[in-house]
């Protein structure tokens, strides 16, 4: 049996993902990881028991091109609504 | 409105006042008391005349309309007959005769009588009425501009130079020579305490007509302009009459047009108005000033006593006047709004500024200066007068009705003095509450004339085309469906309120129909907006209806004359992107589910031709079991995403399960009925199918169907599913399921939970088994309770051949089976005791196979009984952390107590022994950590501890309280 079968558009492969963990990368280096509840065509997506990543790469002054440091910063959020236009990527999280 | 033309025909009369006022001069000049008003011997009664009569004032002496012809200096005087009336009437109202020769002392009560007839009376009787002339002329300018329509410049102008030639000036100048300054004056006063009165009495009522402000505004002797001013209102229509807002009727568009046409002609023609208003208040200035120096000289040879007098009067009117100008000048801030208002003040400010600031400043103490030696008697006179006002307006305002006996105070000047400074106080209450009336009417007219000004600019026509397109977007073709949410929200509530109201679905037959979301039991104007959208909405379907028949018969010819144009609305945006959606279901919802059902298809068409759905499931069984399709075969089991794949079908299928739930016919149609029931039980059996239970056990570890219950969504689908299932269907699941125990991703990830360092995965495992104990222990919870004993046996007879029974009882859902499971048998053994009826009790076989199999099953357990607590694997794991002070420990250990009271009632009693034994220490801590307070913080934790412990002990017979410590 195909499992491929089932997917006909983009969109069902993230439906595979409803009820389970997420991955999803936003614009403005922020990452999310979180419970996929809802989806819609704007890749608005309804998130619950989320953990944001922020990485805020600050250039040191003075320092050399390429030498900058990323801080990353998380929260964690209850339930969370992510506007669809920033979405980037989602993705099942990584399995060992 | 004869007095204009006293001068040619009141020789005698003036020569007779003349001579009697020369008569009383030297008396005047003696005795001040001569001046009875408002001195203890003067009754009031004068006072009490001003209420009564006035609205017939203008028919006796003629509306304003009439005065334009008074102002015909040319023509004869009035008859004779005119004043004498007036002279009698005049000492009846006063009630003293007498005094027609002391004209003053009636003043003030003959002030409050409306301005004609006093004025009438007053010229009539004033020595100085032979000069009205250049009076006369200030009328006619005044008049001008108010019959025209505009307010009245002029009058603030005249007033303007009244008071500068009052005030200003040692002596009254005034434009008509000598004798207009008596006339003027006395009317000034007289005009002044009517509008002491008459000011603060309106502006109680109507404070709000900018009229009023406006002319008391006018510093010099607003009475005049309180005369006219008015009517320059009529012109500018209220708020309320404004065109736009008079009336929300106007069904032409010209009409209105028309009327903004009037409206800009008549803005233009106030303009021009005003512009004329303010040349001719220069020229008139400028004529006032001459005027005002020749009078001058008039005005020294004037009789002083008369002077002393009038500038006595002057001065308590001045001293009102500026108190006046306090409250109307505050009154003019607080009042922006007035249509004209602003632009009047503005005028009058500029007048104000440019031609006399020196009035301006001169004015409260010119007087005085002037007039030092006759000081004390001035203000004598100015608080008499003041305390006489107030009184009157006391009188006026509080009872309507004059008391004379209050009269007799006037003396008693500090009091009237403080009277007189609440009374001040009271009426500026007055005002300004009134003013916050006016402008809260005000905004409210103004909200409703905004709000009215598109009234009507639609059609009833228009309306329903509207309405119509906004109703065809809520129809639908799957109403239910479409409002899915809110329907079981809806449902729910309906449900725990115990109320039914129908099915708030419009529907119109097979067309469709609008969801009309949680119905709202408010009665009110609800339903029937209801019921007129129903109507609506079917009579729109209708039309519908009709053009698509229309439309169809039309079909044949289409293109024949050309394109015919279609509705534009309806027109969607053009579609980009063609997915080929394969399988119109008619639910919207589950068009997804028909791009999925393809799965199915696809699978059908590897495999060739198919019957059914359920053939070609029992046909994937079969491969699944090998390729030899001989004998159970290993696979590999179900990867995460074939998981996910076949559980989003699953889904689909209990979607249209449910749809079809809802969609069963009426039991009396019996073909429908069965057609109907025929569908849903192939849909069962697809699920059944899909859910691979049939697989043979050793397909795949795990399981396909262990598999599919892994992820939470899969465990959510089971209870959703079970109920559809038969009793065999669900037993045969129970049983894999019991077989399969160890594969269970609950049981394979449980250490996690013995760990106390808290994580992601150990967050999740929770989680998992929360939804297990929630979703799947539940769906198979109902079979567990109605097993028979030889079914609980064989259960746990293959729960202990394929599992790990000392893994899988440390695991919280293998508590709850194996708990399950002895409960059972305890209620069995129960019924045993109770049953009367020999065909209830089970089998001898079966009770003798249940001893063997539990004993097997206590012999396995008891070694690892210490181990069974959750609290106890966290305090190994944790390395050093004491039992009793795990976390939680109580909750978490809760259902092994409940699962070792299950135990012990169903041990003999050596097996009991084991248990004590082996638990002794378990018990003993607990006890001995609830007994002591040092290691239990709170009463609550105590207390579930020991009745955890005494869950147990109440099985054997024993209870914590035994145990001495």
């Amino acid at each position: 049996m195909d499992p491929s079968s089932g997917i006909q558009e983009p969109f069902d492969l993230i439906r595979l993902s409803l009820s389970e963990r997420v991955f999803v990368k936003l614009r403005g280096d922020r990452e999310l990881t979180g419970i996929l509840h809802a989806y819609d065509g704007h890749m608005n997506l309804i998130l619950s028991d989320v953990e944001e990543t922020i990485m805020i790469v600050e250039q040191v002054e003075g320092a050399p091109e390429g030498q900058s440091t990323v801080n990353i910063a998380k929260r964690k959020m209850n339930m969370l609504f992510v506007r669809g236009d920033g979405v980037i990527l989602v993705s099942p999280p990584s399995r060992t | 409105m004869s007095f204009f033309g006293f001068e040619q025909t009141n020789d005698l009369e003036a020569e007779k006042r003349r001579f009697l006022e020369s008569g009383l001069k030297g008396a005047r000049q003696e005795d001040v008391a001569v001046y009875t008003w408002g001195e203890d011997s003067y009754d009031g009664l004068g006072d009490a005349l001003q209420e009564r009569g006035d609205e017939l004032n203008d028919e006796t002496f003629g509306g304003t309309g009439q005065i334009g012809k008074d102002f015909d200096f040319s023509t004869t005087a009035l008859p004779e007959d005119v004043r004498p009336q007036i002279h009698r009437e005049e000492p009846t109202r006063a009630g003293i005769p007498s005094q027609e020769l002391e004209p003053q002392q009636q003043r003030p009560g003959a002030s409050s009588r409306p301005v004609h007839s006093l004025e009438s009376i007053w010229d009539d009787k004033s020595p100085f009425s032979v000069l009205p002339r250049t009076n006369g002329s200030h009328r006619a300018a005044e008049q001008r501009p108010s019959a025209s329509h505009a307010f009245s410049p002029f009058t603030g102008q005249t007033q303007d130079s009244h008071a500068g030639a009052g005030q200003t000036t040692s002596q009254p100048l005034h434009l008509g020579g000598v004798h207009s300054q008596g006339v003027r004056t006395l009317e000034e006063i007289e005009a002044e305490m009517r509008q002491a009165f008459a000011a603060q009495r309106n502006q109680n009522i109507s404070p709000s007509q900018p009229a009023q402000a406006r002319v008391s505004q006018g510093r010099g002797t607003p009475q005049l302009q309180q005369r006219y001013a008015p009517q320059p209102e009529a012109p500018t229509p209220p708020p309320r009459m404004h065109p736009h807002a008079q009336s929300p009727r106007f069904h032409q568009y010209q009409q209105q047009e028309q009327i903004q046409l009037l409206e800009q002609q008549r803005q233009r023609q106030i303009a021009e108005i005003r512009a004329q208003e303010r040349r001719q208040q220069q020229q008139l200035q400028l004529l006032e000033l001459q005027e005002q120096l020749r009078v001058e000289e008039y005005e020294r040879e004037r009789d002083r006593e008369r002077q002393r007098h009038i500038r006595a009067t002057q001065q308590a009117q001045q001293l009102q006047q500026a108190q006046q100008l306090q409250q109307t000048q505050y009154i003019q801030q607080r009042q922006p709004s007035g249509r004209l208002t602003p632009s009047v003040a503005e005028l009058q400010q500029r007048r104000y500024g440019h031609q006399s600031p020196a009035n301006v400043q001169a004015q409260p103490d010119a007087p005085f200066q002037q007039s030092m030696q006759y000081l004390p008697r001035d203000i004598q006179m100015q608080q008499r007068l003041l305390a006489e006002m107030a009184q009157a307006e006391f009188l006026t305002s509080m009872q309507g009705s004059a008391s004379p006996a209050l009269y007799n105070t006037s003396n008693e000047v500090e009091e009237d003095r403080e009277q007189q400074e609440t009374l001040r106080a009271e009426a500026m209450r007055k005002i300004m509450e009134a003013e916050r009336m006016e402008e809260k009417r005000r905004r409210k007219l103004e909200k409703i004339r905004y709000m009215s000004r598109y009234n009507d600019l639609m059609t009833q026509s228009d309306k329903d085309f509207i309405t119509r397109i906004q109703v065809s977007q809520l129809v639908t073709q799957d109403p239910y469906t479409d409002d899915f949410y809110a329907q079981v929200y809806g449902a729910v509530m309906r449900s725990r309120m115990g109320v039914s109201v129908p099915d708030p679905v419009l529907k119109f037959g097979s067309v469709g129909g609008v969801g009309l979301g949680v119905s709202q039991v408010k009665g009110g104007r609800r339903p029937s907006a209801m019921q007129r959208m129903e109507a609506q909405v079917e009579r729109i379907v209708n039309n519908a209806r009709l053009r698509e028949k229309e439309k169809t018969s039309l079909n044949s010819l289409q293109g024949a004359l050309g394109k015919t144009a279609g509705r534009s609305y309806k027109a969607a945006p053009r579609q980009l992107l063609q997915v080929d959606a394969n399988g119109a279901t008619a639910s919207p919802t589950l068009s997804h589910a028909a791009a999925h059902s393809h799965i199915s298809k696809a699978d059908a068409k590897t495999e060739g031709t198919r019957a059914d759905a359920a053939a070609e499931a029992a046909k994937m069984g079969r491969q699944a079991l090998g390729g030899t399709a001989t004998g159970p075969a290993r696979r590999e089991p179900l990867t995460q995403r074939e998981t996910l794949v076949k559980l989003e079908m699953l889904y689909d299928l209990v979607l249209e399960l449910e749809q079809q739930r809802r969609d069963q016919p009426p039991d009396e149609e019996v073909e429908a009925t069965a057609a109907w029931e025929k569908h849903f039980e192939e849909t069962v059996e697809e699920i059944w199918d899909a859910l691979q239970v049939m697989v043979p056990l050793d397909t795949s570890d795990p399981h396909p169907f262990i598999s599919l219950i892994t992820p939470i969504k899969g465990k959510r689908l089971l209870p959703r599913v079970t109920r559809h299932f038969s009793s065999e269907q669900s037993l045969t699941l129970l049983t894999l399921l019991v077989a399969c125990f160890s594969q269970l991703d609950v049981v394979v990830n449980s250490y996690l939970l013995d760990i106390l360092t808290d994580s992601q995965e150990r967050r999740d495992v929770e989680m998992q088994t929360q939804a297990f104990l929630g979703s799947v222990m539940q769906s198979i919870l109902p079979i567990g309770a109605t097993a028979s004993l030889r079914l609980v046996s064989g259960m746990l007879g293959v729960f202990l051949e394929r599992n790990e029974i000392e893994v899988i009882a440390r695991t919280r859902p293998g508590i709850a089976l194996l708990t399950l499971f002895l409960s059972r048998v305890e209620v069995i053994n129960q019924s045993m005791a109770n049953a009367t009826d020999p065909s209830e009790l089970p089998a001898p076989e079966d009770l003798e196979q249940w001893q063997l199999m539990f004993e097997h099953f206590f012999e396995l357990i008891t070694p690892h009984l210490p181990y069974l607590f959750p609290s106890v694997r966290q305090a190994i794991n944790s390395g050093g952390i004491p039992v009793t002070e795990i976390p939680d420990m109580d909750t978490i250990d809760q259902p092994v107590w409940q699962f070792l009271a299950t135990l012990s009632l169903n041990s003999s009693l050596e097996q009991q022994q084991v248990l004590v034994t082996s638990l002794r220490d378990r018990v003993l801590d607990n006890v001995a950590s609830a007994s002591k307070a040092w290691s239990i913080s709170d009463e609550e934790t105590r207390k579930t501890r020991l009745s955890n412990v005494n869950i147990f002990l109440h099985a054997l017979g024993l209870d914590s309280s035994q145990i001495a410590m």
